[in-house]
């Protein structure tokens, strides 16, 4: 009862300034749907934008496609080279960078308000005409190749890769290709082939763009109805019609010589998406058992065992297509076997007993604080815009979220948890020197 | 026009009529309330201290969000430290997060317990030069958090069970670094570096000194330099001045000055007479190459020449290193950065090998840049360019309380938080002729000490 008042007392006092909702303006311009956000920070506007071309969209084809694309758009256009564009930004200090993820590129800027039509000229232009020429392409490729090669030896995307192969079927979206593949794959990759990918899935169809901060509101949507005018096309996400889940007890040892700390994920796939019933309590459930210092992992794991610097759980991937649910961990080699039964006996425990109302109520408390003190910079807005448009939200989602999370009930949480999860079933991946352990 | 927006521009307006300089007097209404001694002002931050105990406390208003950055820096880091001890800097700072006297989590107040509780943005960190413990929260959670950071500034849990289960948390995060052969490069580039200065070892320390350290040596630490005279507390937001100032005093005025003097350390470096060298030989694919010269301390005048020269070597895709390295294909990513430090600071610039680009090549490419900075100098129109990017940084790091805090945090810790106003200042006058000049001093090969970490292909198996 005290927490929930607590939660009920914080809400008010910061309603009047979160209103999110109310703030933001949303609208359809030049086919991208754009929303701009005018908040109180004097002279800074971001600026982020998605759009359905992440790695998943290779389907059958090359899979290093989407990314060599992606790389392609700040290498030049068909009006400047890539020296000229970054030096059109970096005379103002201005950023604009891209992304590629598992369904979605990401562009990311930055700059004063005063050169706001500039840097939209220059995002319209690197999507819309990107140069795509031979020569930078083979740059590109090189240092794609180069970043996959480091990756190898890095313990956390090893295991990530192979856990999401482990939870996630052939065809699923989230399903990783192994480093080796895209290796083999950005080798043998052709320009001609980034061109077809570039026409197929780059177009306002499924863009979203989000403007915040110091954001001349009218003289944005002039500039961007402007820049984008006439662009035509896109794909939509990928969104499997059915939830597919790979159950089975596994053991995955990825070996990596000389790596002091091993990195471990223990987990599933969870065949939900976040809008799905059962998805929100899940994850405040998953709170209680991972979320910061406080969650039982950390307080016991690390606080009173020392087995682990850090250790947390989390649901993943689950905007669009369903998603994961995972403890990622680090310990040493000789303390792996230790780390990983107190990890599986705290599972355990959570699974079997549920949480406690206390727990859940200080939970709540703390995620809806986190959640309203991470509104407080522009960028913290941007991405809580463009997570809940990805979800398949409008804006006002924005505001009832915190009431959302207030509302769970604790035996709708311990059934979420015991519905969606099954410790008996979920995967385990090491990474790292596993000799040491015993392996 | 919202309220908000006419606070955030008399916020604004204030601001600008701050940012020529260091005052003597506040920008805005300076906050009188007894206990306190106005000291300066700058940049729309004002300092004050305590007369009591000698802490300085430092504000900074904004009203743009309902939240509140508070960190607390003691000026305390592994400088601190001489063999034996290395580490325990660090440690300690583990260790503040186990209980004081007032709360602690038998009682469900510890500061985990309350910040997590609440949704505060919060953790803490530890350098060469000062050790910080931050949390930005709603405006409504400040005194609570106030309250127990105050109490673990003299009231701490110092137990040897907590120091034995934090040990080897400690040994996890140093083994987690060891994983990364670039950073172990650095580590032995830094190590190679510095002779004498305790800059030597890691802040994380070498690993017996983890293992071993004992508990009363922590005591010690924590008696020696956890005092209101050794640390300087930070206020950014929305806060009412005098309240805040109120506050500070409740809670952090019931302590005395440190009843000794605060140690300094007075370990010079001996001069360097000839170029080091260091070599990494680990399981990897790609190799790296660094070169590192000794510069002067950050608040030293030719700071803001090395940092002009910097960003002109590495700042996006007109700068030097990217033309000549990275752009022909012998390194994925190339950069030059200055560690700022209380003493002695260190320069390097470094590249990551692109596939089949040798050490040599990379190396002799660094060199060159360096060079044709020393004997042709940098243009007009560099230096231009570099000096938009440091008017628009100024106001990018405006954005969001935390962010203001951790940078004035990096000046608190090298001696003098006003420079967190009057560095970019001190770099819009820089000229060519001083990129140039800095080049010519600091970069000398006797001076230097390089390191390459060379990948060896050992067989793997699993998946």
């Amino acid at each position: 009862m005290k927490y929930t008042l607590c939660a009920a007392l914080m809400l008010a006092s910061w309603g009047a300034w979160a209103n999110m909702a109310a703030q933001a303006q949303r609208a359809q311009v030049a086919g991208i749907d754009l929303i701009t956000d005018r908040t109180n920070v004097k002279d800074v506007v971001v600026i982020v934008g998605v759009l359905p071309a992440g790695d998943a969209m290779a389907e059958s084809g090359n899979i290093a496609i989407p990314t060599l694309t992606g790389m392609m758009l700040d290498r030049g256009t068909d009006s400047l080279d890539k020296f000229a564009i970054a030096a059109e930004l970096e005379n103002v200090g201005a950023e604009i960078s891209f992304s590629v993820a598992t369904q979605s590129l990401k562009d990311n800027a930055k700059c004063l308000k005063k050169d706001l039509p500039l840097v939209l000229g220059l995002i319209a232009s690197e999507l819309r005409r990107p140069a795509l020429q031979a020569a930078e392409f083979d740059k590109a490729k090189q240092q794609f190749i180069g970043a996959l090669q480091g990756s190898l030896q890095n313990t956390e995307s090893r295991a990530e890769e192979a856990f999401g192969r482990a939870v996630f079927p052939e065809e699923h979206p989230n399903r990783p290709h192994p480093v080796a593949d895209f290796l083999t794959a950005a080798k043998a990759a052709t320009l001609d082939e980034v061109k077809a990918f570039h026409a197929k899935y780059y177009g306002p169809a499924h863009m979203t763009l989000v403007l915040v901060g110091d954001v001349p509101v009218a003289e944005a949507k002039g500039e961007i109805a402007k820049d984008f005018a006439g662009w035509s096309g896109g794909q939509d996400y990928i969104r499997p019609a059915t939830a597919a889940v790979a159950r089975g007890p596994r053991e995955v040892p990825v070996v990596l010589n000389d790596k002091p700390s091993v990195s471990v994920i223990l987990g599933q796939a969870t065949g939900l998406r976040y809008r799905d019933p059962g998805a929100l309590a899940l994850r405040v459930g998953t709170a209680v058992l991972g979320r910061g210092f406080t969650g039982r992992l950390m307080g016991t794991v690390r606080d009173k065992e020392g087995l682990t610097y850090n250790i947390s759980a989390g649901l993943a991937e689950d905007s669009i297509a369903d998603g994961s649910w995972d403890i990622s961990a680090s310990f040493a080699p000789e303390l792996l076997n230790r780390g990983i039964a107190a990890t599986r006996r705290e599972l355990d425990k959570w699974w079997s007993d549920g949480v406690t109302e206390t727990e859940l109520a200080e939970h709540k408390q703390g995620i809806i604080g986190s959640y309203l003190v991470s509104l407080s910079t522009t960028g913290g807005v941007a991405g809580a815009i463009v997570t809940a448009l990805q979800r398949g939200y409008d804006l006002n989602w924005l505001d009832q979220y915190p009431d959302a999370v207030n509302a769970l009930t604790r035996d709708q949480v311990n059934a979420a948890i015991k519905t969606h999860l099954d410790p008996k079933t979920m995967v385990l991946v090491e990474a790292g020197s596993l000799g040491a352990a015993g392996h | 026009m919202s309220p908000q927006v006419r606070i955030s521009t008399a916020f604004a307006a204030c601001l600008m009529a701050a940012v020529a300089g260091v005052y003597p007097r506040p920008a805005c209404a300076a906050a009188v309330v007894p206990g306190f001694s106005y000291v300066k002002s700058a940049g729309g931050i004002d300092e004050y201290r305590l007369d009591s105990n000698g802490l300085t406390v430092l504000l900074a208003p904004d009203h743009s969000a309902p939240v509140v950055t508070f960190q607390v820096t003691y000026q305390v880091g592994s400088r601190n430290e001489v063999t034996g001890t290395t580490g325990a800097t660090h440690i300690l700072e583990h260790l503040m997060f186990k209980g004081s006297e007032g709360y602690n989590d038998p009682k469900g107040n510890s500061v985990k317990q309350f910040l997590e509780r609440v949704g505060g943005q919060f953790n803490a960190n530890t350098s060469v030069d000062r050790t910080t413990y931050f949390a930005t929260v709603g405006r409504e959670n400040l005194e609570g958090y106030i309250a127990i950071e105050a109490d673990r500034m003299r009231n701490l849990w110092l137990h040897e069970a907590d120091r034995q289960s934090e040990m080897t948390v400690v040994r996890n995060e140093y083994e987690r670094g060891k994983n990364d052969p670039d950073n172990v490069l650095l580590e032995e580039v830094t190590a190679a570096a510095y002779v004498a200065l305790p800059y030597h070892h890691p802040t994380i320390g070498w690993r017996s000194d983890i293992e071993h350290v004992p508990i009363a040596k922590l005591h010690d630490f924590y008696d020696t330099f956890y005092w209101p005279n050794n640390a300087t507390v930070s206020v950014i937001g929305d806060i009412d001045p005098a309240a805040a100032l109120n506050l500070v005093k409740k809670y952090y005025g019931v302590y005395p000055h440190s009843p000794q003097p605060i140690p300094g350390m007075y370990t010079e470096e001996p001069p360097q007479t000839g170029a080091r060298r260091v070599v990494i030989k680990r399981p990897g694919e790609l190799g790296t190459v660094v070169i590192a010269h000794k510069v002067p301390n950050a608040r030293d005048a030719d700071q803001p020449a090395l940092e002009m020269l910097d960003a002109i070597l590495s700042s996006g895709k007109n700068a030097r290193l990217y033309r000549a390295l990275v752009d022909k294909g012998i390194a994925l990513n190339a950069g030059s950065a200055t560690d700022l430090h209380r003493d002695l600071s260190l320069h390097t610039v470094y590249a990551a090998l692109a596939p089949g680009a040798t050490h040599m090549q990379a190396e002799k490419a660094l060199l060159t840049e360096i060079d044709r900075i020393k004997t042709g100098g940098v243009t007009a129109a560099e230096v231009a360019r570099v000096k938009q990017q440091f008017i628009a940084a100024d106001a990018y790091k405006r954005d969001g309380t935390a962010a203001v805090a951790g940078e004035i945090n990096e000046w608190i810790a090298v001696g003098d938080w006003t420079l967190y106003v009057t560095f970019p200042q001190k770099v819009e006058q820089v000229t060519p002729a001083d990129v140039q000049r800095v080049a010519k001093k600091y970069f000398d090969e006797d001076q230097s000490t390089t390191g390459w970490f060379v990948p060896v292909q050992q067989a793997e198996k699993g998946s």
